[in-house]
């Protein structure tokens, strides 16, 4: 087990040197004096980890992720649940999943602004609409492999619906719902982004509007770097939990 | 008791309204502290008819009844063994055991104490903590069983339920069984499709024939109880099987 953690980490390594040195190979052969150097980068990372305004920036767009991303778990577990146990309700949701699975969120950005102004409201609600569509369609497949036999053996015993969903259902749907919370988190990150590059000049988008703005290339490729780093940071809390609590699956996940 | 008059049932009838006929006309009595095996080819209708009875799934004819009452669902006199164990993967052996009890909603410490001897009772102490993927077949069932004897049911409702083991680990559970059984006596109705299974452990062996599924005879076992593996080489034991197998063999004669 602890042989293969380090044959593991060895290979990240490599794979990770690779990529900076042809990134730094790629950079040194470039005219292109506005491309930053991978070192470049870093210090600018390092630079911004002292500024004031990058802590603020990322404060204001955390909180569009955070409250966003819980309300698509709200949201989004709950229909799943819905679509997965019972038939007509899935019926009746899967066109609008549909819709939203495949509808570009972008172009309707300027439109939810214009209902919901400038503030948090709008950007929590394109996080949402980014995001919660996935642990919807996840919990939905986790809900219907839930063994039906299982629900039988927990009728044999008597069990109401409500004890079928707390002692069955949940616990079997667990490691879909997980997967859909990962992949959604990675697409509220995006909406989080995206929706402060087009219109709302707020958090980490407004910092790195103004980056570009002034040429600074390698604060702009910094600030994508830290962005990268808290989405690991989320990812890697999540497994753990994931880990946690669905101990018994078998193991899907990159732990 | 249990009692099954004129018990029909068919399959597909929501669609087409022309539907397989699963059982037909179905008529059996199981006493009081009677071990019943029940067995005929794929397509009798064995496991619909344990179903039936264990209130899983609707009739379209006829009555089951318990000791008088009409089955209308499952009920806490009765419990189900299944073939392919339905332990839940994420449960501890411990905590599915106490599966049933908690539904019915018995008090914490009364799940332990009962969950601690019934533990003993199967063979599995040591193995409280484990999940089912780390238990072997036959522990699972072992787990299955216990989860049953839990809820302490009047009447165990077994479909095939050493079907999916190997040879070896079928015989030590069937074995397990009989002195289960010696012990507490409970009503079995025990589906199998084996006929060592069938005479080793039934009172009596319903013989079932396929579509439509009715019951050809009640056999009576005529095996003094306690017994012991020993029971195999007797010729009585060797009679029935015979017996058994000659009817199986003409079901079977134009289908195998």
């Amino acid at each position: 087990m602890k042989k293969r953690i380090v044959l593991d980490w060895a290979l990240r390594l490599a794979v990770f040197s690779a990529a900076v040195g042809l990134w730094e190979l790629f950079v040194s052969s470039s005219q292109n004096f506005l491309l930053p150097r991978f070192t470049d980068v870093t210090k600018g990372l390092f630079r911004l980890l002292f500024e004031a305004r990058f802590w603020e920036a990322l404060y204001i767009s955390n909180q569009a992720l955070i409250f966003g991303f819980a309300i698509s778990v709200l949201i989004g577990v709950p229909l799943g649940l819905l679509a997965g146990r019972f038939r007509w309700m899935d019926r009746v949701l899967n066109p609008y999943v549909g819709v939203l699975l495949t509808m570009p969120v972008a172009p309707l950005i300027p439109i939810v602004i214009i209902a919901l102004g400038l503030g948090i409201a709008a950007r929590v609600f394109i996080v949402v609409l980014f995001a919660f569509v996935f642990i919807t369609v996840n919990t939905r497949a986790g809900v219907r492999g839930v063994e039906a036999l299982l629900i039988e053996m927990a009728k044999s015993f008597g069990a109401s619906e409500a004890q079928i969903w707390r002692r069955i259902v949940i616990p079997g749907a667990m490691p879909a719902i997980f997967a859909g919370m990962r992949i959604s988190l990675g697409r509220a990150i995006t909406g989080m982004v995206m929706v402060e590059l087009i219109l709302v000049a707020s958090g980490l988008g407004r910092l790195l509007l103004e980056f570009s703005g002034r040429m600074q290339s390698d604060l702009v490729f910094a600030t994508v770097l830290a962005v990268i780093i808290e989405a690991l940071a989320l990812l890697a809390g999540m497994q753990a939990l994931e880990k946690r609590i669905t101990r018994w699956a078998p193991d899907i996940s990159i732990g | 008791m249990i009692r099954v008059r004129g018990l029909s049932k068919e399959f597909g009838t929501i669609d087409n309204g022309s539907g397989v006929l699963a059982l037909s006309d179905i008529d059996f009595e199981v006493h009081d502290n009677e071990f019943v095996t029940i067995i005929g080819p794929s397509g009798c209708g064995k496991t619909t008819l344990l179903r039936i009875i264990a209130g899983l799934i609707p009739f379209d004819q006829g009555e089951v009844t318990i000791d008088g009452r009409p089955v209308t669902g499952p009920g806490p006199e009765r419990a189900v063994v299944f073939q392919s164990f339905a332990l839940m993967p994420w449960a501890d052996v411990l905590a599915n055991i106490t599966f049933g009890l908690e539904v019915r909603g018995a008090a914490p410490e009364e799940c332990r104490d009962k969950a601690k001897h019934l533990i003993k009772l199967v063979g599995l102490e040591g193995f409280e903590k484990r999940l089912p993927k780390e238990l072997s077949g036959g522990m699972q069932q072992r787990v299955g069983l216990a989860r049953a004897l839990a809820v302490d049911p009047q009447i165990l409702l077994m479909d095939e339920p050493f079907g999916a083991l190997d040879e070896q680990t079928r015989r030590l559970l069937q074995e397990q069984l009989l002195r289960l059984w010696e012990e507490q006596r409970k009503t079995v109705v025990f589906v199998t499709h084996s006929m060592d299974e069938a005479v080793m452990l039934g009172d009596r062996v319903m013989l079932m024939t396929p579509r439509p599924g009715r019951v050809k005879e009640m056999i009576d076992v005529p095996l003094a109880r306690p017994r012991s593996p020993q029971v195999e080489k007797s010729s009585a034991f060797v009679e029935v099987k015979e017996y058994l197998w000659e009817n199986l063999r003409a079901m079977q004669a134009n289908q195998a």
